[in-house]
């Protein structure tokens, strides 16, 4: 298979309420991807946009709209979407792309401007429920999460304090990263304290509302080792589906998630993923969702993440580092952008470029991952260099 | 087997619908540009440093070339017909009361344009090259909105 690299990653800050349009958010954050890959908007061939519902921000055609912001003027363009799982799934867009061998360097942005939605984003979200069988109820969006938290505790017999430490943990990594919107020293306390949502999900185990912008730089073999110092290169990817049905699933497990990375697993060659993977940034939009995908991807034995947590072992300088970043749950939630956030905190991580947020040990080997649609679908990169 | 709804008492039907409104911002460039608008009745421009291109409205960037717009210009609201339309029906297909015409109005030495209402005139005296200038409402009304501009009407 040809190989792809990333070469170049930028992002906007993440903040509650941008002054900036869409557009403009996508530029900054692709100007900061090519100006870091030492490229012009005229060496990309092809570009990828990645955004989550038109409802968001307010557009409807939402690629279309987000196409010049992203590079894509007179180039062949195109705009993927699996909800949240979206961030993750457009670099795999870029990868088929070039390993295809029709292009050489590939743009991908992706953007969310949430705060236009009123009163909040999940009006949105209110119409994906069934609307024979479950819209009658007057579900919100908590729901679902606060269902599959339950019985996650429940099946492996984990408590709300040990799940709360990835909230502790991920907020206070996002402290060390210049665009976070939440960054902050918090304790397990003040997370059991804070405001109680949807039992047992309190207003402190979620990741924010946003806006903001990311966006990486990718190139085929030959462009990579001409112009880049030091690619990162995309050594697995993987996509896959669960039932959209969330009452066919049993909840405590993201089987949509291990189905996409074993196909990553294998496209990578990689056997035993706990010693072979030195970074992760999971989907963490809620704090048990970390934990859940940290199973998912075969990191550890199912209900054992939690353990990993509160031995450390999860910590930026622990065994296995998770959301270096600050994750969603500290540098914010826009959500596709979101998602490639945690693509371009590997090529950070892997260059030794993350600042105040290196995790030691010189890593050569990550995992990014998200979460979306129906809550079914798991999308994952590894990269490596 | 096909079969055809012909009344909604057929079949459990419910209305519903997505609750959702917006509150949209201008962005950087577009902030500055409904600013000058507001202030001093001018339409706000932006140059790109490498292709020279000149944005109207203002952009924060160019699209071709991914440069940082930074050269802002303002000029008077004064152009001339590029193309336009007469809409005699509503969007349920309702006649107006009066024809209304849009039209693209394009200014000297810019790229882009605006999409805005004429007045002042009537269909039948329109034509495409045709010169218009910006009805503004008075300062104290306007807003920083599109519609501080009540029209554009023939150049007296
Ligand atoms: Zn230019």
């Amino acid at each position: 298979m040809a190989k792809v690299a990333v070469v170049g990653a930028g992002m906007t800050r993440f903040v509650r309420r941008a002054q900036e349009t869409g557009r403009e958010l996508s530029w900054q954050a692709a100007k900061m991807a090519l100006d870091a890959a030492g490229l012009r908007l005229k060496d990309v061939d092809a570009v990828v946009i990645g955004s989550a519902p038109d409802a968001f921000d307010g557009v409807h055609m939402k690629g279309e709209y987000l196409a010049d912001g992203s590079g894509g003027w007179c180039k062949p363009t195109l705009r993927c979407y699996v909800g949240g799982g979206t961030g993750v799934f457009a670099p795999i867009q870029a990868w088929y792309h070039i390993a295809s061998g029709r292009f050489d360097t590939v743009l991908v942005v992706c953007e969310e401007k949430m705060s236009s939605c009123h009163p909040h984003p999940q009006g949105a979200f209110l119409t994906i429920f069934d609307h024979t069988t479950e819209r009658a109820l007057g579900p919100n969006l908590l729901w679902i999460f606060a269902l599959e938290m339950n019985r996650y505790m429940t099946v492996h017999g984990i408590t709300k304090r040990e799940i709360a430490e990835v909230a502790v943990k991920n907020k206070r990594n996002a402290l060390d990263h210049p665009c976070a919107q939440l960054g902050a020293n918090l304790t397990v306390d003040d997370v059991l304290a804070s405001e109680e949502l949807a039992w047992p999900v309190n207003r402190l185990d979620v990741s924010p509302a946003s806006d903001g912008a990311a966006a990486v730089v990718m190139c085929s073999e030959h462009v990579a080792k001409r112009t880049s110092p030091q690619p990162v290169w995309l050594e697995g990817v993987g996509w896959h589906l669960d039932t959209a049905y969330w009452t066919n699933r049993d909840l405590y497990y993201p089987q949509y998630l291990e189905y996409a990375a074993r196909m990553a697993y294998d496209m990578a060659g990689i056997k035993e993923p706990r010693k072979e993977i030195h970074i992760v940034e999971p989907y963490d939009p809620f704090d048990y969702k970390e934990l859940h995908h940290l199973e998912g991807l075969l990191l550890c034995k199912r209900g054992e993440a939690a353990r990993l947590t509160v031995d450390g072992v999860t910590q930026r300088d622990g065994d296995l580092p998770v959301c270096p970043s600050g994750g969603l749950l500290g540098v914010g939630n826009p959500i596709a952008a979101a998602g490639l956030m945690k693509v371009c905190e590997l090529f950070w991580q892997l260059r030794g470029e993350a600042g105040k947020r290196q995790v030691p040990g010189m890593p050569r080997r990550g995992l990014a991952q998200a979460w979306g649609d129906l809550m079914q679908v798991g999308t994952v990169v590894i990269m490596g260099i | 087997m096909l079969s055809k709804l012909t009344t909604s008492a057929q079949t459990r039907q419910w209305p519903g619908h997505i609750p959702v409104e917006y509150v949209y911002t201008a962005g950087i460039a577009g902030e500055a540009f409904l600013r000058a608008l507001k202030d001093r009745g001018m339409l706000l421009t932006s140059q790109c440093p490498q292709c020279q291109t000149v944005y109207l409205p203002a952009r924060l960037y160019c699209e071709q070339c991914f440069e940082e717009t930074k050269q802002y210009e303002e000029i008077a609201p004064k152009g001339w017909v590029h193309t336009y339309t007469v809409a005699h029906v509503d969007i349920d297909g309702e006649a107006l009361a009066v024809p209304q015409i849009y039209a693209f109005i394009r200014f000297g030495g810019t790229n882009g344009g605006l999409i805005h209402r004429l007045g002042q005139t009537q269909p039948h005296q329109v034509s495409i090259g045709m010169e218009v200038e910006a009805l503004l409402l008075p300062g104290k009304e306007r807003t920083g909105s599109i519609n501080d501009i009540t029209c554009f009407q023939p150049t007296k």
